[in-house]
């Protein structure tokens, strides 16, 4: 009885484990690290797969002897005293050889890899971006362009970008797994990360570098898409937002009053370099680094007490009443 | 014998102090301050396990509200520093401290007071670190601290001030551990005990401790110029002003990498002595798996920037680190590859320990493979920093380390103790363990995989990250059971557990050939050694009479010397740990626990000045451990200088501001200083000869000379570091202040204790009590003062010579 309840029970964990494993893995998810959709983030699959499959043979290797051991030399009653093998000179030769062999295949397509993904030379014709890291935000600059943005990253398809990546307070690290591999962003060193973007689309990185209390909400979305659309939204960011009225008059003048700018650039406003660039922060999806959808009801709550939104934000709470706050989130999220 | 048995517990008898807290407070027993690590390393490892189990908790949904960021924060810090320093490394001690002793056939370490004194120093570094919750101000930047994040722009409380003190105060411990462990090794062996006769788990102690004492150097001097830019405004992470911050990066891996080895191979050794003992077999090519412990220490010099390479170092560095790192993997497999070999052929006996041993080389292997696949650049550049490496390091460090050190657990714990512990119970631990693990940390290398970050303490939707988190939080808290269940066979086994014979296991080495537990005095006569596995040879009838004639006979009738207890070790801890806490509160305290320190450092040293048993100890390298002590010591504080140089290099050129070298430095003055010191290393050659040849006129003579050529010299420094500050140049102004001040204000702290320790031996002599017997003391002291000089030598070349 025990035998068959066992044999029905095993077989039961058996398809939770298989439906699990199935189902519960999907390897195409916003920050997956092998769906890969620039040149950069391809190349490494190349090696990735090398090593993968080459270390998942070595493991079934291992377990298998490791498995076949255990059940051929259990002691059982009576056993002999096993013969004292101390060594054996060419096994061992062996075995130090062929790892040896195995790790050739993989360093080969390593090393190439390395220098192809690390060019020095920056092709000429590629967009260039500044981004800066900051405690917890990304802030954008396009230097030849004129456009500063905050948190969202549009870049064309098909077009190398070399990202330039200075840090002005601590240590964090750019990742946006679909589009490559990570490059650290230190204070006082400048970085380089080139990429080619394949595939248009929006591709979710995060700081990957542990930079203190907010880390976990230091989010960032990249916009890929045709080189058509990309020349109208630079056109967009570059032009100055429209003269608002109503709550969002209001909502700017109390901004032009407020502590607000001595912190936040707004074209023609105010021109703080050390908080995010807000002319067009209505263009925006969301805000705080990824973490909110831009609406008048959200943008409100965060200008009201933003370390409730964010652990240990940078932004004071301003001490505007909760209908001056609305008003100024009306101004904010219209700057398209 | 029996009259000579009962002799030796009469004396034990007599010497046993009145209460039992005290004894234990005062032990110098190799074995009671095994128990102690072994106890206060699990009490850490269960509040670092609780730190893991709220943080699996908070992550077990999205957008969880267990704990705030800055908790959770404090939580990962506190568990990863706790593990590392406070439990795995402590584990490891605790058997260190007990078998090796008794493995190589000693009936003590070289200093067991010394032995003690580690011990204390870590109990009080680990309470420090932990204070930091009393305080309400855990550290929270991560077990790596990487900077300028623990400045204190960025992190102004006290948290990063706890976690530098108590880090500092931790070294100091594995530090003097490691150079007693080094020179036991080498010079206690019983006769007949070749290096390589010696146990596996005793070759991998001796590596463990030769990385201990070079790699701790690097970090010290990094921790030290973090504890400088915290309270003494210096610059050596202050990117205004010109720092790097690589330089925390370089300083923190060249520690922690061979860290890493300092945390698994403990456990490999421990596994090269279970498996042959369960299979009846010896260790296939023991000689090579030797030569592979030794190789991956030395290959885990060079390796650290395999940490980095996402820090943008370029790609032919990237490339070095990587074929280095890869290399590893060789010595690492062949490991692996003896352990299947020893199994073969076997006839397995599946005990506890085994079932733990074997789930290591499972496990392990999978830890091992996974570092292969961030040893290439690319690839890490996609997994570093994500749950990927979570996975791969919880791999090595349960998986390897705390796997192989629960199979010594479950081996030793019948020496240890006397008694069995419950092997069915075992076995359910085994598996709810081995289970619960892979079930916790599995998950983890698809949730990297699928681009979680490590150190977020939440997450948002939609990630795919949901399931597999909950599942591993799951896993997590199975695994805790598991633990607990160790506790329970533990509690059981001591209240009322089976006797244990002396040789339950019919075991190999010479641990099993003394009782359970072992007599104070470890074995009445010191066995002598007849080859590798040698108690296994004469019980099962391999000894030849032939092969016993390169080992000379114990002598039944030989003097034990016991260590008599001794409540200095505590006390100088005591007052190392009040310094140190004395530095979050106010000066006052911080020059109460120095005194209290330099008090019981000078009763510690005087303790047994007149015992004759402390005049020789000669061992197998026919030198005195203390000389041998002293040598291993000096080896260390190469780093430690060879650091602090380094720094000034890299640095040179670096400041923002003056004034610079060529404006400030008086070559001039300084030659004449420096032929000063070189001179006293002259007086310090007659003074020992003097000693040597009984000659106490002139020892007193030279002695007191040597002395005051090392004062000379640092009136010099007195004078040149005011001179200095009146040129407008301090420790604050620039990075050159900052290198140049504590470069050379370090190494002025060594010529001050030289003088100090000079001026002690001299006074000993004015007093007639440094006789012609204790010309080692001075020679001893003779190595540290010239090393000191040639220090100097160095720098004043480095610093003053080269433009």
């Amino acid at each position: 009885m025990s035998a068959r309840a066992g044999s029905l029970w095993e077989r039961r964990v058996g398809h939770v484990a298989l439906v699990l494993l199935l189902g519960g893995c999907s390897w195409d998810t916003p920050m997956s690290t092998v769906a890969g959709r620039s040149d950069f983030a391809r190349s490494i699959l190349d090696v990735y797969a090398i090593i993968t499959w080459a270390t998942v043979v070595i493991a079934l290797v291992v377990f298998g002897v490791l498995a076949w051991v255990l059940l051929r030399f259990r002691d059982r009653p009576g056993a002999a005293m096993p013969r004292q093998t101390h060594g054996h000179t060419a096994l061992e030769i062996a075995w130090t050889i062929a790892p040896a062999l195995v790790l050739l295949v993989i360093a080969i397509p390593t090393v190439q890899i390395i220098f192809r993904t690390q060019a020095a030379s920056v092709s000429p014709d590629a967009l260039q971006v500044t981004v800066r890291g900051w405690q917890w935000w990304w802030e954008f600059r396009y230097p030849g362009l004129d456009v500063v943005t905050a948190n969202e990253l549009y870049l064309p398809v098909g077009r190398t970008v070399t990202l330039r990546l200075e840090g002005p307070d601590v240590i964090h690290s750019f990742w946006v797994p679909q589009l490559g591999g990570k490059r650290d962003v230190i204070p006082g060193r400048v970085n380089h990360l080139s990429f080619t973007p394949a595939t248009p689309g929006e591709y979710r990185g995060q700081c990957a570098e542990f930079c203190g209390a907010s880390h976990a909400n230091m989010r960032m979305k990249i916009v890929v898409v045709p080189p058509d659309a990309f020349d109208r939204w630079v056109a967009s960011q570059r032009t100055p937002g429209l003269e608002p009225s109503g709550a969002a008059a209001e909502g700017k003048a109390i901004y032009a009053r407020s502590a607000c700018v001595g912190c936040h650039t707004i074209r023609g406003v105010s021109s703080g370099t050390i908080a995010p660039d807000l002319t067009h922060f209505g263009s925006r999806a969301t805000f705080a680094a990824g973490l909110y959808p831009n609406t008048v009801d959200d943008v409100a709550a965060w200008i009201l007490d933003p370390v409730a939104m964010k652990p240990a934000a940078k932004m004071p709470a301003l001490g505007l009443t909760p209908a001056e706050a609305r008003a100024l989130a009306t101004y904010l999220t219209g700057l398209k | 014998m029996a009259t000579h048995e009962a002799a030796l517990r009469a004396t034990h008898t007599v010497t046993r102090p009145a209460s039992v807290v005290w004894s234990w407070v005062t032990t110098v027993d190799h074995k009671r301050i095994g128990i102690l690590y072994g106890a206060t390393a699990f009490f850490f490892f269960l509040m670092g396990g609780i730190e893991a189990l709220i943080i699996r908790l908070q992550l077990a949904r999205p957008n969880a509200s267990v704990v705030s960021a800055e908790t959770f924060n404090a939580l990962f810090t506190m568990h990863g520093t706790t593990m590392v320093f406070l439990a795995v490394m402590p584990f490891s001690a605790a058997f260190f401290n007990y078998m090796v002793p008794l493995m190589i056939g000693a009936r003590d370490v070289a200093f067991p007071r010394l032995n003690a004194l580690s011990y204390w120093i870590f109990l009080a570094g680990g309470l420090l670190l932990n204070a930091s919750f009393l305080a309400g101000a855990p550290p929270d930047a991560g077990w790596f601290g990487y900077a300028n994040l623990t400045s204190r722009q960025f992190s102004p409380s006290l948290s990063v001030d706890f976690w530098v003190l108590s880090l500092l105060v931790l070294g100091m411990s594995s530090v003097i551990a490691g150079v007693n462990f080094i020179v036991t090794i080498l010079n206690m062996r019983a006769p007949g005990m070749t290096l390589m006769r010696m146990p596996l788990f005793v070759w991998m102690t001796l590596v463990v401790q030769f990385l201990v004492v070079l790699a701790f150097p690097p970090i010290t001097v990094g921790l030290i110029f973090l504890m400088f830019d915290r309270f003494f405004g210096t610059h050596f992470y202050d990117v205004a002003a010109g720092g790097d911050l690589h330089l925390w990066q370089h300083l923190f891996w060249i520690f922690g990498h061979p860290e890493v080895y300092i945390l698994i191979l403990p456990a490999f050794g421990i596994v090269s002595e279970v498996l042959p003992t369960f299979a009846r077999k010896p260790l296939f090519g023991a000689p090579v798996v030797i030569y592979s412990g030794v190789l991956i220490g030395f290959f885990g010099f060079g390796v650290w920037s395999h940490h980095m390479f996402a820090a943008g170092m370029g790609p032919v560095a990237d490339t070095a680190f990587a074929i280095g790192t890869m290399l590893i993997a060789i010595p690492t497999g062949v490991k692996i590859f003896n352990w299947l070999a020893t199994l073969w052929g076997g006839t397995i006996r599946p005990t506890t320990a085994l079932h733990f041993a074997v789930g290591l080389i499972g496990t392990f292997t999978i830890g091992g493979l996974s570092g292969i696949m961030h040893a290439s650049p690319p690839v890490d550049l996609q997994q570093t920093d994500t749950y990927f490496v979570v996975a791969h390091f919880h791999y090595v460090l349960i998986g390897g380390s705390l796997f192989g050190l629960f199979a010594g657990a479950y081996y030793w714990w019948p020496k240890m103790t006397g008694r069995l512990l419950d092997e069915r119970l075992g076995r359910w631990q085994f598996w709810v363990v081995f289970v619960a693990f892979n079930v916790a940390f599995f998950p983890q290398h698809y949730l990297g995989a699928i681009g979680m970050p490590r150190r977020i303490y939440t997450y948002a939707p939609g990630m795919g990250w949901e399931l597999w988190n909950l599942v591993s939080t799951v896993g997590a808290f199975a695994l805790g059971l598991g633990v607990l269940l160790f506790a329970v066979n533990a509690w059981r086994s001591l209240r009322s557990g089976p006797q244990a014979t002396a040789d339950p296991w019919d075991g190999r080495t010479l641990e099993w050939r003394t009782s359970s537990p072992p007599p104070p005095h470890n074995f009445d006569a010191i066995p002598a050694v007849h080859g590798r596995d040698t108690f296994w040879r004469e019980k099962h009838g391999r000894v030849s009479s032939a092969r016993t004639a390169g080992a000379t006979p114990a002598h039944a009738d030989e003097h034990v010397h016991l260590p008599a207890p001794s409540y200095w070790p505590v006390l100088t801890a005591a007052g190392i740990g009040i310094a140190a806490a004395g530095a979050l509160l106010h000066v006052s305290v911080v020059v109460l626990g120095a005194l209290v320190a330099v008090a019981a450092v000078f009763a510690f040293a005087l303790e047994h000045h007149r015992n004759p048993a402390h005049v020789h100890q000669d061992g197998n390298l026919e030198t005195d451990h203390r000389k041998v002590g002293m040598w291993v010591f000096l080896g260390s504080e190469c780093l430690f200088f060879g650091t602090l140089i380094a720094t000034y290099l890299a640095y040179r050129g670096r400041s923002v501001v003056g004034p610079t070298p060529g404006e400030i430095l008086d070559i001039p003055i300084t030659s004449v200083s420096t032929f000063d010191l070189l001179m006293s290393s002259l007086l310090m050659v007659l003074a020992l000869a003097a000693v040597q040849r009984g000659d106490r006129r002139q020892a007193r003579w030279w002695l007191f000379g040597t002395a005051f050529f090392g004062l000379i010299f640092l009136g010099f420094q007195a004078y040149e570091f005011t001179s200095f500050v009146h040129e407008g140049l301090t420790l604050q102004t620039n990075l050159f202040g900052s290198t140049f001040f504590v470069l050379t204000g370090f190494h002025g702290g060594h010529v001050t204790v030289g003088v100090i320790w000079l001026l002690t031996l001299w006074t000993l002599d004015l007093r007639g009590r440094l006789g012609q017997g204790d010309a080692i003391k001075v020679e001893v002291a003779g190595l540290y003062w010239h090393f000191v000089d040639i220090v100097w030598i160095v720098i004043f070349t480095v610093l003053y010579l080269i433009p």
